[in-house]
């Protein structure tokens, strides 16, 4: 049926090409970035969640710091 | 240095997801039990519409998927975006709406599911009424995340938010998609694709529903809870980066999976296959980045209940997505696809990764926003154990059903005959593995209740702080990129390119499945014999549906010898072309019932319906007196007609004015072959079985001629 289908669709095999070539063009970008990326600021981003920007947070890890 | 700002973080909004995750969970899994045990022992479906296993099922479904795990992700997102933007929420009143049009969307699915009114698409079984609801209330979380992201206080997106934003931009997408449909009135519609169409749509959708629902948004969780239980900062931010980027991009291509060995073409099929087999490679660096992240404190994993759950939950994750690529494989699929190693496959997703996740964040979070310590840390390890104990008695019987049930279908005698030929055979020999299976389900309700003590104890004994003071620098925006910055910096202090960045990486897989069925106009190939069913065949299909017959039975006869020797001829797309929706489900706790047409005769199915082990001794169906017992509806047929013609079903104009009654005179017909087998119902020709039986003796015969039953 999908044969039928796909020829009345006209040529779309260039879609699944370009998909795939898309795909690792992503990839492969976002693992160069990632790997060139500053040390300092990969740093920064991964302690995010660490800084609540509360006093009570703070009091806390003060506390574990000892 | 920018000056320094004061402001409150809001826990009251959090508090209330909180509190709805814990309640809803609670009946997520008390239905599911109940749904287990009436596989076991089918008196518990109690002989009532409302509660037998057909309409508990999607209810069991639904709340765990978007009453638990819904509301589990709102309570994390509203928590976990207020601090890593360092700033509140946009707007109190879009929480509100959030918070209250959500719970009000459960409401009506708890009471709409066991009514019967169904679109019978699976998780996006509610009708269009609630559809219309569902995306008010995400279009309300939507512009609340974007607010609060565009008023942020830090400049950059940590990964948590990439993961929310994609799962906010695809569930859309998915959402949309997959309930295009025309209202017959307000709890009745038909969807706009029918048949072939429809199955792929609702699989795209299917698949990426458990992607941008129960894997994204808590693999969002998973980023930021995790690193706050263990103090320590994520362990690799570099691979969180690619983890994100190659996730859901990859995710989006492999909803065809779901339908190897149907009328789906080759490529589309490898290529489902292909993509799923890839996304073990994201999946699992994702599990990595989540364990590493615990290096150097696995010794206070023995300690801390909150930490044990975590890491069980990203192990389960780990071992669901590996399983999920391994069943992709059309050999291995070929065994599993029907059977309930999909059950547990899909529980060990469910149970362990959303369960425990969510289950650990509760520990985490409770006493964090009530300023006391949890109450006991013995209860939430004892809820680990019990719990753990709970998933692995729930799917290794599960696994180990399926496998057996599959082989028993398959086995042949020497002489080239089915050895099990009788369906029946295949279940009485699994039901031993469903009672174990309730029994796991039954360890982790119990260990369910365990928290829920400990966290009310919890709660009672400490103060709750509704706003929580925090302070912060004023953002400075910087505009344009500086000099020497890469692209993916630049992209993460810009939430709408970021936005529209994930939107084009879910769209192209999404195109690239879609788009034949969206080209496809009038060029579906049709078989000449299949015609649109009859006004009463109609009915019955729409009893069919409210039944939920859908979870137990497919119509998709394979093109496996097994299958064509025990059903007959395998099932041809030209087939559905009228099927709105398409019913081939994606469970077989009963036989398929594509080829059923005309295989009993009409008495047969009045018995079985009323009683099925009177037909099948040792059957485990539930019973449906009510069909026999309760007059078929016509009032709706006209409109039903109308809608469906509008639809390119080709009924003759001017049919809607005399469906009714060509519906009477089927009917008439039906009761007559009953009355002749002796069956003396008083207005026998008024009830909803009759339509049924029209229905299930039209399955299938349209290539299938043979003499009337019952001759």
């Amino acid at each position: 049926m999908f044969k039928y289908i796909l020829e009345g669709a006209g040529n779309i095999n260039w879609m699944a090409i370009a998909s795939l070539l898309t795909f690792m063009a992503v990839f492969i970008i976002s693992a160069a970035m990632a790997f060139r990326s500053q040390p300092a600021f990969i740093e920064k981003m991964a302690n995010l969640p660490l800084d609540d920007s509360t006093p009570s947070f703070n009091a806390e890890n003060d506390q574990h710091e000892k | 240095m920018a000056q320094v700002e004061q402001f409150q973080y809001d826990n009251a909004i959090v508090r209330k997801f909180a509190y709805a995750t814990m309640v809803f969970g609670a009946v997520g899994i008390l239905v599911g039990l109940l749904a287990a045990l009436q596989l076991v022992f089918p008196a518990l479906n109690f002989g009532t519409a409302e509660t037998t296993f057909g309409r508990i099922r999607p209810l069991h479904t639904n709340a765990a998927i978007f009453a638990f795990v819904g509301n589990g992700i709102f309570m994390g997102v509203y928590y976990s975006l207020q601090r890593l933007l360092k700033t509140n929420m946009y707007s109190k009143f879009l929480n509100e709406f959030n918070f209250w049009g959500w719970q009000a969307i459960i409401l009506a699915a708890a009471i709409t599911l066991p009514l019967g009114i169904t679109s019978s698409h699976e998780y996006a079984e509610l009708e269009w009424p609630i559809d219309l609801a569902i995306a008010a209330v995400w279009v309300a979380f939507g512009v609340n995340m974007f607010g609060t992201i565009l008023k942020r206080r830090e400049n950059h997106l940590y990964v948590a938010i990439w993961f929310y934003i994609a799962t906010w931009v695809t569930i859309t997408v998915l959402h949309i998609g997959n309930n295009l449909e025309i209202p017959v009135s307000m709890w009745k519609s038909y969807p706009v694709f029918a048949g072939v169409q429809d199955a792929l749509i609702q699989w795209w959708y299917g698949h990426n529903a458990v992607a941008f629902f129960l894997t994204t948004p808590y693999l969002g969780l998973m980023y930021y809870f995790l690193p706050k239980a263990a103090n320590r900062p994520v362990y690799s931010y570099k691979l969180s980066i690619i983890h994100f980027w190659a996730l859901i991009f990859i995710y989006i291509w492999a909803g065809p999976h779901h339908l190897l060995y149907t009328s789906l073409p080759d490529w589309a099929q490898s290529l489902g296959t292909v993509f799923s087999i890839m996304l073990i490679a994201p999946s699992w660096g994702g599990m990595l980045n989540g364990l590493l992240t615990l290096r150097g404190a696995w010794d206070r994993v023995r300690q801390d209940p909150i930490l044990k759950f975590m890491v069980v939950a990203v192990t389960a994750y780990g071992m669901a997505t590996f399983e999920g690529p391994m069943l992709s494989i059309k050999s291995v699929n070929a065994i599993s696809h029907f059977t309930d190693w999909t059950i547990g496959h899909v529980h060990i997703g469910t149970l362990g990764w959303n369960g425990f996740m969510t289950f650990g964040v509760l520990y985490w979070l409770i006493p964090k926003m009530f300023q006391t310590k949890l109450y006991s840390q013995k209860l939430a390890n004892a809820h680990f154990w019990i719990g753990t104990l709970g998933i692995m008695f729930y799917s290794i019987p599960l696994y180990w059903a399926g496998w057996t049930q599959s082989l028993m279908w398959k086995q042949f005698t020497p002489d080239g005959f089915l050895q099990y030929g009788n369906f029946l055979e295949t279940v009485t020999q699994i039901i031993p593995m469903y009672a174990l299976r309730a029994v796991g389900g039954t360890l982790y309700v119990v260990g369910y209740f365990v928290m829920l003590y400990n966290l009310v104890k919890t709660i009672k004994a400490g103060s709750f702080q509704a706003y929580e003071p925090a302070q912060a620098p004023a953002r400075v925006a910087t505009a344009g990129a500086h000099k020497g910055e890469h692209w993916h910096r630049w992209i993460e202090r810009r939430p709408i390119q970021l936005l529209i960045g994930s939107t084009i990486a879910i769209l192209i897989g999404g195109m690239v499945e879609l788009f034949p069925m969206i080209m496809i106009g009038d060029q579906i190939p049709k078989i000449e014999s299949v015609k649109p069913y009859t006004a009463l065949e109609l009915q019955g299909r729409d009893l069919y549906i409210r039944e939920g017959c859908i979870s137990c039975h497919t119509q998709m006869v394979r093109p496996f010898r097994s299958e064509t020797e025990r059903y007959g001829e395998y099932s041809k797309s030209g087939e559905f072309i009228y099927d709105r929706p398409f019913l081939w489900g994606s469970k077989r706790t009963g036989p398929d019932l594509h080829r059923l047409g005309n295989k009993y005769p009409d008495s047969w199915h009045y018995n079985h319906m009323l009683d099925p082990t009177s037909m099948s001794p040792g059957s485990i169906m539930p019973v449906y007196p009510w069909l026999i017992e309760d007059d078929l509806d016509n009032s709706l047929l006209p409109v039903k007609i109308a809608v469906l013609r509008t639809l390119g079903t080709p009924y003759e104009e001017g049919y809607e004015e005399a469906a009714i009654a060509d519906a009477e005179k089927q009917a008439a017909e039906v009761t007559a072959r009953l009355r002749k087998d002796g069956i003396e119902d008083e207005n026998l020709e008024q009830k909803e079985i009759i339509a049924l039986i029209a229905y299930l003796q039209r399955l299938g015969t349209d290539i299938k001629p043979v003499p009337q039953a019952g001759n």
